[in-house]
């Protein structure tokens, strides 16, 4: 797996390209809490090369909206891929996640 | 994809034993990538030993158990753990350690491969017991469960690490009806979802004729059927068939022998 991380319009932007596994999880992990300390607002993930999530993964975004949401801010996840989406909704956490199309739709509210 | 990895394992002249006695008569089959596949067959007939082979846990007498392509039967301790790592396995009798809660026996395999942060492990553990329906049960012991949910909470342990292969013995037997079309559910929805390879040992019928996509039915030691579930039904075959009709076996022994049976000579 690979982190980039940009700014769009004051939000953070994680782009991750490849596999969320046992593997790559604890680097995600560590980013996430550093941003979450900083409390920022809005933090977004951009899923589109994403190839794959294990429940790790999932565990460590939920850890990750978990922080986010302890200081009033907000962690979105967009254009996430059709086998992925199933994954989230088998752990029954796509209606958990705010999960947008696009990253305009994920800026827009 | 090769032909060859089309199937997940590729076994091959198996033989095994237990002391002097043969088990399996040097059986061949093929277990089909990210499908279903049950193993039949009647009390005795080898159905543990196999599967006990597939995970490499017993050495083979003869024969080859490639997984993946690659041959666990001739593979050292180390080279074998790293094969184990894909695997999730539900024994017969679950096999949960009775000293640990269900939570750190479901976070066993986990912390045993991984390392990763204490509250994330505890955040999978926790969404793979709400999984198999045993939300709320993290502190309890083994011993305060009952035998269905015993069996839950080793599902749960076997599907800890996303396995790419799933073996599980009887995993229905002695849960009540409900639970065990929920488990079929379970099955089901990880070889969608995840595209996971599922190896199954049952004696349920109608579980059978739910899961499976490919079936293999053993009698003493033998591969008498191996095939889709369309040819298991078409099957001629005496035994496939006294089998899925629930037929008794007759006994072909004559009296002569009956009572050379009982008095033990
Ligand atoms: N540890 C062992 N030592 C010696 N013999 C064994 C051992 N385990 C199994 N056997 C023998 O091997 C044969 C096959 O046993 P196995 O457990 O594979 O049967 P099975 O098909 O799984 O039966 P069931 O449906 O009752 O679980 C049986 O005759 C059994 O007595
Ligand atoms: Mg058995």
């Amino acid at each position: 797996m690979k982190i980039d991380i940009t700014e769009h319009n004051g939000a953070k932007v994680f782009s991750l390209s490849g596999d969320i596994d046992l593997y790559s999880s604890p680097a995600l992990r560590k980013e996430l809490i550093f941003f979450i300390g900083k409390k920022v607002p809005l933090l977004l993930v951009d899923f589109r090369d994403v190839s794959y999530i294990d429940s790790s993964g999932i565990a460590t975004l939920v850890e990750g909206l978990r922080g986010m949401m302890s200081h009033g801010g907000k962690l979105k996840l967009f254009g996430i891929p059709e086998r992925i989406v199933e994954i989230f909704a088998f752990s029954k956490l796509d209606k958990v996640f705010d999960i947008c199309g696009s990253l305009d739709d994920a800026v827009k509210d | 994809m090769s032909a060859a990895m089309e199937n997940a394992i590729e076994v091959t002249g198996l033989r095994t034993h237990y002391g002097q006695r043969e088990i399996l008569k040097g059986i061949s089959i093929s277990i089909p990538r990210g499908k279903t596949s049950v193993i039949l067959g009647g009390s005795g007939c080898g159905k543990s030993t196999l599967l006990k082979h597939l995970i490499g846990l017993l050495r083979p007498t003869e024969g080859k158990i490639a997984i993946n392509g690659r041959d666990i039967a001739a593979m050292d301790e180390e080279e074998l753990n790293g094969v184990r790592r894909k695997m999730g396995v539900l024994f017969q009798g679950a096999a949960l350690l009775n000293s640990l809660t269900v939570a750190e026996n479901v976070a066993l395999p986990i912390r045993e491969h991984a390392r990763l942060n204490e509250s994330t492990v505890m955040i999978m553990v926790r969404m793979k017991l709400d999984l198999v329906g045993l939300s709320g049960f993290e502190n309890f012991y083994p011993s305060q469960l009952s035998g269905g949910m015993k069996k839950r909470a080793g599902l749960a342990r076997a599907i800890a690490l996303d396995p790419e292969l799933l073996f599980f013995d009887e995993p229905s037997a002695g849960l009540d009806p409900v639970t065990a079309a929920g488990l079929d559910d379970l099955i089901l929805k990880l070889r969608n979802v995840f595209g996971m390879t599922i190896v199954v040992v049952t004696h349920e019928l109608p579980s059978v004729f739910t899961i499976a996509d490919y079936v293999i039915m053993l009698d003493a030691g033998e591969v008498i059927f191996s095939g889709i579930l369309d040819d298991l039904r078409n099957s001629q075959n005496e035994r496939v068939r006294m089998f899925l009709e629930r037929r008794p076996e007759t006994r072909t022994y004559s009296p002569d022998d009956y009572f050379r049976f009982i008095v033990g000579d």
